[in-house]
């Protein structure tokens, strides 16, 4: 019965069932962890029996674990000081439904089109965690959809977008609403600049910088980076 | 919402290359499922939120050894969940058990195979245990879905442990013979 291919015995198929249904205690576990690494058939083996058993685990009916547990994961793996919140925790705590789908989908408001192009996303936090804006871009559409969260500008100021490829000047996107989100259709002799651009907030007079060129502060900026 | 088979492919072979905006999408798409499945193991709600971030940890870590070609991306992080939330319920119930090494349990003969196999996609499973006595059956699902141990099943079957783990090493033979292609 044992596949002629391979170097296993029924013993070692058994144990690799064993392990992926857990009854082995924990020594004999932590065995054939070890044994994983270092016998890749063992592993396909392994690998084989989790894909056999998981139709078992549709019984297991999804639920949505608190946002701290992602803030912790983040905090981890890469260090962000509490308080800056990545665009996915932020849009979770937002919505209270954003860890049951792709973050994406649900920032479009809308399921993603049925070959949607490729995705960049962007979230800038400004360095006092004040003012936060998430950016995503389509590339098949060629829309920016952006989304503002936090502190509005100063009274009488407004912030604008800016759109930054390599060592050129910034070009502007446009005016940011205070709060929510809008669309921003990229003009298409931009939509080539668009790929692995950063995208920059400053505060400008009302209505936008009168001179084209960025004239007020950062407020702050991120790289686009493809998902 | 199911998330595409694709989009999942797409996203763990991203996360392997260590890019985060994939992983907060492979977070947000997973999350759910994979913290049922530690707390349907582990019954216990905070040590359940551990568990997940810990899964999480491992997933950033080890994207790279997911066999596309044997496992769905789903199935493995589904795997990658179930494993580390049975390693904390054996840490947790190590007094309890004191099994052999596996070298020590005589080599189980398979029983006849008697199993008429559905060819339906991804189901195969349901009817190969289908095809196994409805208490052995059982003491397979009793160990995927809620984390028994040996111990455990020994005393819900009401049979010596080692009795329960020829059964279910002979189930589990059974079981590759019906699922092999």
């Amino acid at each position: 019965m044992t596949d002629p291919r391979s170097p296993l015995t029924d013993d070692d198929i058994a144990l690799a069932g064993e392990y992926v249904l857990g009854t082995l205690d924990l020594a004999t576990r932590q065995d054939v962890t070890r044994r994983i690494h270092v016998d890749a058939d063992f592993a396909r083996e392994v690998a084989r029996w989790e894909t056999h058993f998981d139709p078992l685990a549709d019984e297991v009916r999804p639920i949505t674990p608190p946002a701290r547990v992602w803030t912790d994961v983040e905090r981890r793996l890469f260090g962000l000081p509490a308080g800056k919140i990545s665009v996915w925790g932020w849009f979770a705590g937002a919505s209270g439904l954003a860890t049951a789908v792709l973050a994406a989908v649900l920032w479009l408001g809308q399921p993603l089109p049925p070959a949607p192009g490729p995705l960049w996303i962007s979230d800038m936090v400004s360095e006092d965690g004040s003012v936060r804006l998430a950016a995503l871009y389509d590339e098949a559409s060629g829309e920016m959809r952006v989304s503002m969260g936090g502190a509005a500008p100063a009274e009488g100021r407004d912030f604008e977008l800016w759109l930054i490829q390599g060592d050129g000047a910034p070009i502007s996107l446009g005016v940011m609403p205070h709060q929510g989100q809008a669309a921003m259709p990229i003009p298409a002799n931009l939509t080539a600049l668009v790929a692995n651009a950063t995208l920059a907030i400053t505060e400008e007079p009302a209505g936008g910088s009168p001179t084209g060129v960025a004239t007020g502060p950062l407020v702050a900026a991120a790289a686009l980076r493809r998902i | 919402m199911a998330v595409q088979t694709e989009e999942l492919a797409g996203l763990l072979a991203r996360v392997a290359l260590k890019d985060r905006a994939a992983f907060a999408a492979l977070y947000s798409a997973l999350s759910p499922k994979l913290f049922a499945i530690c707390l349907r193991l582990l019954k216990d709600r905070r040590e359940a939120e551990d568990a997940l971030q810990e899964v999480f940890v491992k997933i950033w870590n080890n994207a790279d050894r997911y066999l596309p070609d044997v496992a769905s991306p789903a199935a493995w992080m589904n795997a990658v969940a179930r494993n580390h939330a049975i390693d904390r319920l054996r840490a947790r119930r190590n007094a309890a058990v004191g099994l052999e090494a596996a070298d020590a349990v005589p080599d189980p003969t398979p029983g006849p195979e008697a199993a008429a196999i559905t060819r339906s996609e991804g189901r195969r499973i349901e009817a190969c245990l289908d095809a196994l006595e409805p208490a052995r059956a059982e003491a397979v699902r009793r160990a995927y879905v809620e984390g028994d141990s040996y111990q455990e099943l020994a005393e819900r079957f009401a049979v010596p442990l080692n009795t329960m783990r020829s059964w279910l090493r002979r189930s589990l033979l059974q079981l590759r013979e019906c699922l092999s292609p």
